[in-house]
């Protein structure tokens, strides 16, 4: 875990002040609203529909036991007793005041947080693998890295006004938990002959043009990042078109400037750009990683683990979804679902909040980290705290087993609090999961990753779902498309539209259809969803949805 | 009161509205008064015109079907008929009633087209007024989007108001600002008219609208001119005078670390296109690709690099790329640059700002001078080993 150091405090605190002098300026017509709308963005601050909305940035999704009391503060203090944990690994509150915010952003500065740069065209919060420093196929923990590109992309003087917003994703493990495919830019973890670096992935991203980024650099050394990724955005900064939004991301500047050409660009800026970084930001990087030093394990019984899972079988039930493997075997990584049937994906209560703070501080090595899947992990527990820490859960309604089945469902905000959405996704997600969990077909179906985005903008990352569900908008009437076959691992595949459009009230039985269809063309029990459909493609789903009709190409 | 009953009569509906609607917001109003059994069957009139889209929305979101009377003049602008149909089709409006005026009418007053050069108050009456008024038979109030900022006789309107006893105009946007329609159309993404973006900020007919300057009254193109600020759709009583013209800004600011400061060159400036001197600064667009300029900067002692918009971050690259290449004269930003980029610019390499008047007027000195101190907390220095 990073630990601010005095510039960072004096930093955060200038710009906690700056901010309140803009709200200040803002009132009494010193600033426009134009003027002032991309300064709050820039600290978190979108107008909604009805309200205000604070995200806040949880830098790589890390966080201890204090920042999570913090924010669960916040959520009663200013907030109506619950946050909204999202698929950037931020945190959103969707009804704080306006003259509250100033505070809000002092009573995160407390404990080492912002919500600089959550929003706006600019370097967007670095997401790293959820899993970091504890996974058991992990080649280096990719979260120093990530806080180096944190402090480099802060204020940066130049790229505070992109042609639009920025992503930047870096994993540490062969297998892909970031969707790094998916960002502006993806750092892989490499080596080559023993020396560590990078492979860069560029233009990469979800919504309304999905694209699967490209590689724009076989092998970059580590020491190389910063100019590198500097003269990157810097191309990006004059080359993106500005004309249209939906076409101002660099996915769609690779498209039309050719990788060879963008390479040409980035190189020679590159070439200009490297000589100006003199290793600080190596000694920095340095300092940084000893701050992320595993922590110290303790070795005793696991027995408490083996009898529970003998004898209670909703413990067991739990263990099998709910746990992933630690690179120490006495250990394991917890995840909390937060995505209890019926319950909206993603939202905590106060409550929980500290509950999960409590946790992580007596048994997780005070350690918590968010999922882009919008779940919260203990990263760290010993396999003999287990059942103390599941019956713990099990009291505030947070011990649902799962993690990775049809009920885990990334859901956008959707059209109940967004002002872009053009259909409901949260009530479709709880649909879903409630009727799965009353046919008890659950852990039958096993691993399936259905993902609902309730426009065009793709928040809730539907083109990588197993199972993707877009809500739109037609002629007045919400319709619903399923795409099929996503895939957001390491080897992301953008899912492929099924047909015609669904009625918000047909959308729950098609995807029953479909399930139903799985269970009975799958090879064996073993055999998930994607494995099956990567077998035999997509007619036998497409017959599924469709019994009756012929008219695939309708709508 | 049942909903079969008599309504009782329009003042007394009117008074009692307003005291219940007080203190609600733009959509309240406009959700009571779709739904409310004291304002009967209502219809919203549009122009479809610079503000509309924003009270069109907040309609579609609760009633698209819902009746909107669009009033075709015949002389509007083709950019507003375009965006008529664009605007009704993206939110869903499905009950757009299109009006024109009356074709024996237009053929008896105003066969030549020309009655708005010789009488516009008839021409309103023969294009506006009637056919409204006809339209409006059989409902029992309609939604206009006039707003208190907008013009002398509109300052004291409230959400509900008589009209002659016969009809309640329903006003939700009575005390938005300019500022509160802009946010919410920006905020809701909805399509601005073509129109205003080439200084037209409120639209009527082609012939009797006309651009207006910056630090005009937003209505100043109307009837320009002409002793006439309402069409007669809204005329009550008399005829308000316009209001007097802004001043108008006169020389550019430069601002520096010290502060506000007058432009010491004198040299004037030439875009690239020119030959270069010494004594003669370059101005460069914001779209310029620094690469390009390589060899060309040797004469060069002073670069201006435009901002045409606060938002375009181009320049700020464009700065840091020429200091890369070795550029070590004068450099200065230019245009919409706020005191809040200051360091921004500072830091990416420029040694100075030029802003307008207006600018200047709006944020004054301190605002600027509170960002001198940009170079302390910079992590771009921290990690470049400088601090």
């Amino acid at each position: 875990m990073y630990n601010y150091d005095s510039f960072d405090v004096e930093f955060i605190r200038e710009r906690c002040a700056q901010f309140r002098a803009q709200v200040e300026r803002r009132i009494d017509g010193s600033l426009t609203e134009d003027e002032f709308k991309p300064l709050r963005l820039m600290n978190g601050l979108y107008l909604q529909l009805h309200a205000y909305m604070l995200r806040v940035t949880i830098p790589y999704g890390t966080l201890n036991s204090g920042k999570m009391r913090q924010l669960a503060m916040i959520a009663d203090k200013w907030d109506k007793g619950y946050g909204h944990f999202t698929t950037r690994q931020n945190i959103q509150y969707n009804w704080p005041e306006l003259r509250d915010v100033p505070d809000m952003l002092d009573a995160l500065a407390e404990v080492d947080m912002h919500a600089i740069q959550s929003s706006g065209n600019t370097v967007r919060n670095v997401t790293a693998d959820h899993f970091a420093g504890a996974a058991a196929d992990e080649i280096e923990d990719p979260r120093p890295v990530a806080e180096l590109l944190r402090q480099w992309s802060t204020d940066h003087p130049e790229f505070q006004f992109l042609p639009r917003k920025f992503k930047i994703a870096v994993t540490g493990s062969p297998n892909d938990r970031a969707v790094t495919r998916a960002h502006d830019i993806g750092l892989l973890m490499a080596t080559r002959d023993g020396e560590p670096g990078f492979e860069v992935i560029v233009g990469g991203g979800l919504g309304r043009t999905p694209m699967v980024g490209q590689t724009l650099c076989e092998f970059l050394p580590k020491a190389d990042l910063l100019p590198y990724v500097e003269a990157i955005v810097s191309a990006y900064n004059l080359l993106g078109r500005r004309d249209n939004k939906y076409k101002a991301r660099i996915k769609i500047t690779l498209h039309e400037t050719g990788l060879d050409e963008l390479r040409e660009v980035v190189d020679e800026r590159f070439a200009a750009i490297r000589a100006t970084y003199t290793g600080a930001d190596q000694l920095r990087l340095r300092e940084i990683e000893q701050q992320f030093a595993p922590p110290a394990l303790s070795t005793k019984a696991i027995e408490p683990f083996e009898t529970a899972k003998r004898y209670d079988p909703i413990f067991r039930a739990w263990s099998d979804t709910n746990l992933a493997e630690h690179f120490n075997p006495d250990y394991a990584i917890v995840t909390v679902s937060l995505k209890k049937h019926g319950e909206t994906p993603g939202d905590a209560s106060s409550d929980q909040m500290r509950l999960l703070a409590d946790l992580a501080e007596k048994y997780g090595h005070d350690e918590l980290r968010i999922s882009h899947e919008q779940n919260v992990i203990l990263p760290h527990v010993h396999k003999g705290d287990l059942p103390v820490v599941h019956a713990a859960l099990k009291k505030l309604g947070l011990a649902t087993a799962n993690v990775g089945l049809i009920s885990d469902i990334i859901a956008c905000p959707g059209m109940d609090y967004c002002a872009l959405a053009t259909a409901r996704s949260i009530p479709v997600a709880q649909q879903i999961a409630t009727r799965f969990d009353q046919l008890k077909l659950e852990h039958e179906i096993g691993p399936l990753k259905i993902k609902i985005s309730g426009c065009i903008n793709a928040c809730g990352h539907h083109h990588v779902g197993h199972i993707g569900i877009l809500g739109l908008d037609r002629a007045g009437v919400e319709n619903y498309q399923i795409t099929l076959g996503g895939d957001g691992t390491e080897d992301t595949v953008i899912g492929t539209r099924a047909g015609p459009g669904f009625a918000y009230d047909a959308i729950v039985p098609a995807i029953e259809r479909l399930i139903m269809a799985y269970l009975e063309i799958r090879a064996d029990a073993q055999e998930t969803f994607l494995q099956t459909y990567r077998r035999l493609g997509a007619d036998p789903f497409k017959a599924a949805l469709y019994p009756t009709q012929d008219k695939a190409d309708a709508a | 009161m049942p909903l079969e009953a008599p309504l009782a009569p329009v003042i007394e509906r009117v008074a009692d509205l307003n005291a219940r609607y007080k203190h609600h917001s733009a959509t309240a109003v406009l959700e009571h008064a779709l739904a409310d059994p004291m304002v009967g069957s209502i219809a919203m009139v549009s122009s479809f015109g610079a503000e509309s889209v924003a009270l069109l929305h907040m309609l579609s979101v609760m009633d698209r079907s819902t009746p909107v009377l669009f009033l075709d003049t015949e002389m509007l602008f083709e950019e507003t008929l375009i965006y008529q149909r664009e605007v009704a089709d993206k939110l869903g409006l499905h009950n757009v009633r299109v009006i024109r005026p009356d074709r024996d009418q237009m053929f008896a007053r105003d066969n030549s087209g020309n009655l708005h050069r010789s009488d516009p108050d008839a021409c309103c009456v023969l294009r506006k007024t009637e056919p409204l008024q006809k339209a409006l038979d059989g409902f029992d109030g309609w939604i206009t989007g006039r707003k208190r900022f907008q013009g002398k006789n509109r300052t004291t309107l409230e959400f509900f108001e008589d009209e002659d006893g016969k009809r309640i105009k329903v006003n939700p946007l009575v005390h938005w600002t300019p500022q509160d329609v802009s946010d919410y159309i920006t905020n809701n993404r909805l399509p601005r008219h073509p129109l205003v973006a080439g200084g037209y900020p409120s639209i009527g007919c082609a012939p009797c609208t006309s651009r207006v300057a910056p630090g005009e009254d937003a209505r100043a193109g109307r009837w320009r001119g002409a002793e006439k600020e309402e069409c007669g759709i809204h005329f009550v009583n008399g005829k308000m005078v316009r209001g007097n013209e802004t001043e108008v800004s006169d020389a550019n600011v430069v601002v520096s670390d010290d502060g506000f400061g007058g432009d010491d060159w004198t040299g004037g400036f030439a875009p690239l296109s020119e030959p270069q001197t010494a004594d003669v600064g370059l101005d460069l667009p914001s779209d310029t690709m620094p690469e390009n300029l390589s060899g060309q900067l040797d004469d060069v002692t002073l670069i201006r690099v435009d901002f045409p918009s606060f938002a375009d971050g181009r320049g700020f690259t464009i700065a840091r790329q020429l200091r890369l290449m070795g550029y070590k004269g004068r450099l200065r930003a230019r245009g919409h640059v706020i005191a809040d980029q200051y360091a921004m610019a500072r830091r990416s390499g420029f040694d100075e700002v030029e802003i307008s008047a207006d600018l200047a007027a709006r944020q004054p000195q301190d605002q600027w001078r509170a960002r001198a101190n940009w170079q302390t907390h910079d992590y771009q220095s921290r990690l470049r080993g400088v601090i």
